[in-house]
């Protein structure tokens, strides 16, 4: 079995990614008492917002037998998987079995979990430890949506960089900045897979209407994924992501 | 008149028209057809009823109508008197029967996905996919837009057969291998969907408790 912090590693190390902190979903678009699946460097993750409103970053797996925790349920502040119903707390920590409704739940049954943060409008969380420096800045943003593309993350980036789909501020190498029609924009990059990224979009500035921001988005996503990468620079590595 | 569906419990269409019928609360006689094993829906009984041979059918005295969306509109227009699933503003209209050709033509390869995973029925498994993800792109950029506008369903301010059609086919998409961690909006438009009073759901589609 190999360590979850090796798996991380290599990861970051294949995807030509640092270590830092890396945008998940906007903060607006997980309702109280939902949660969502994704994928960070195709590690599958479960990003959920207990009742209280407090949101957790979590491995999307429950230790019985492995289901994603993301297809079940959040009763209050707990989590519940949908095979079987066992529940966990916001510290991952199993507190009830259904079919042992009497049973003290052992201390080892958890759920590994992620640092996270909310900030610019975005659930982040930390990637690989301590090496990924300070959270992002939590700066004033208006959360617009998420963009998932057919494409490698890295190739995301140095299309961005490269100004070949409009003209982007390279922030960090998983931020960036651009402006458009009066309005500033805002984008974290996820490198959700070897083959598929998500780009989570704010406005920074402006009053541009968020659906126009949305329909610019749309072109965006349908530009970065037909530009050739021919050409292009090598991957940006240098440490953090963070805005 | 009393209304007879002939349904099979795992076909998303036959679940559109359940769904619809119990949010209208109408009462009906539900007939089981064996479609697998049995392909009982292709006997010349039934293809007496509906010569393409699928599910549902509906019958409600003289009338007998197929296709989920027909029977939809039909039973939105007779029982809904506030036109609420089927609006008569000609707009509106148009919009739901826009998506209720989506659900019918673009989902389709949704469907067919679903049922070769499930029960094996051929399909060139890659190309049905990319198709259902082109088609729940296209799904998520409207609601996701709809909600940056501050609305709640795919047409007007009310849910209508639009939501019901599209429903399904993302509703059952980890049948078929397609998770939802890329449709967020669609994710949201989902719960609400389960809110709609006389909500049920189907196989593969989990009741929270």
């Amino acid at each position: 079995m190999t360590a979850p912090e090796d798996l991380e590693s290599r990861g970051t190390a294949v995807m030509g990614f640092a270590a830092g902190w890396y945008a998940l979903a906007l903060g607006n678009g997980l309702e109280p008492g939902t949660s969502a699946g994704t994928q960070l460097f195709d590690k599958e993750l479960v990003v959920w917002r207990d009742a209280s409103g407090a949101s957790h970053v979590w491995e999307d797996r429950c230790p019985h037998r492995g289901m994603r925790l993301s297809f079940g349920f959040v009763r209050g502040n707990h989590i519940a998987c949908l095979y079987h119903g066992w529940q966990y707390d916001e510290a991952g920590q199993c507190r009830h079995i259904p079919a042992h409704p009497t049973l003290e739940v052992p201390e080892t049954i958890k759920v590994p979990t992620y640092a996270s943060v909310e900030a610019a409008g975005m659930i982040w969380v930390r990637w690989d430890g301590e090496a990924a420096g300070q959270p992002p800045e939590d700066i004033a943003a208006v959360p617009v949506r998420s963009l998932y593309l057919d494409r490698a993350p890295e190739t995301v980036a140095q299309l961005l960089a490269a100004g070949r789909a409009g003209s982007f501020e390279t922030l960090s190498p998983g931020t960036f900045a651009t402006a458009l029609e009066g309005a500033d924009l805002f984008l974290a990059l996820q490198p959700y897979g070897a083959e598929r990224t998500a780009l989570h979009i704010a406005r920074t500035g402006g009053d541009l209407p968020l659906k126009d921001i949305a329909v610019w988005a749309e072109e965006l996503r349908a530009s970065l994924e037909a530009l050739p990468a021919a050409g292009l620079a090598p991957a940006a590595r240098q440490p953090g992501a963070a805005a | 008149m009393s209304l007879v569906l002939h349904d099979y419990e795992l076909d998303s269409d036959s679940y559109k028209v359940r769904l619809l019928l119990s949010a209208l609360g109408l009462p009906y006689a539900k007939v089981a057809v064996n479609v697998h094993p049995g392909h009982e829906q292709r006997s010349p009984a039934y293809l007496r009823l509906n010569p393409l041979g699928s599910l549902p059918i509906l019958v409600d005295g003289e009338t007998t109508l197929r296709d989920s969306g027909a029977i939809l509109c039909y039973l939105a227009r007779l029982h809904d008197k506030e036109g609420q699933w089927l609006p008569a503003d000609p707009v509106r209209f148009g919009e739901v029967m826009m998506w209720l050709f989506f659900a019918g033509a673009d989902l389709a390869p949704a469907t067919l996905a679903r049922l070769h995973h499930m029960l094996e029925v051929p399909a060139d498994a890659e190309a049905v996919g990319a198709a259902s993800r082109r088609a729940f792109r296209i799904m998520d950029d409207h609601m996701t837009k709809r909600e940056l506008e501050g609305f709640a369903w795919f047409v007007g301010d009310q849910a209508t057969l639009a939501d019901i059609a599209l429903f399904p086919a993302i509703a059952l998409s980890r049948d078929f291998g397609i998770d939802h961690d890329e449709y967020p909006a669609l994710r949201r438009w989902m719960r609400r969907v389960r809110t709609i009073p006389g909500f049920i759901t189907m196989p593969g589609i989990p009741d929270y408790h």
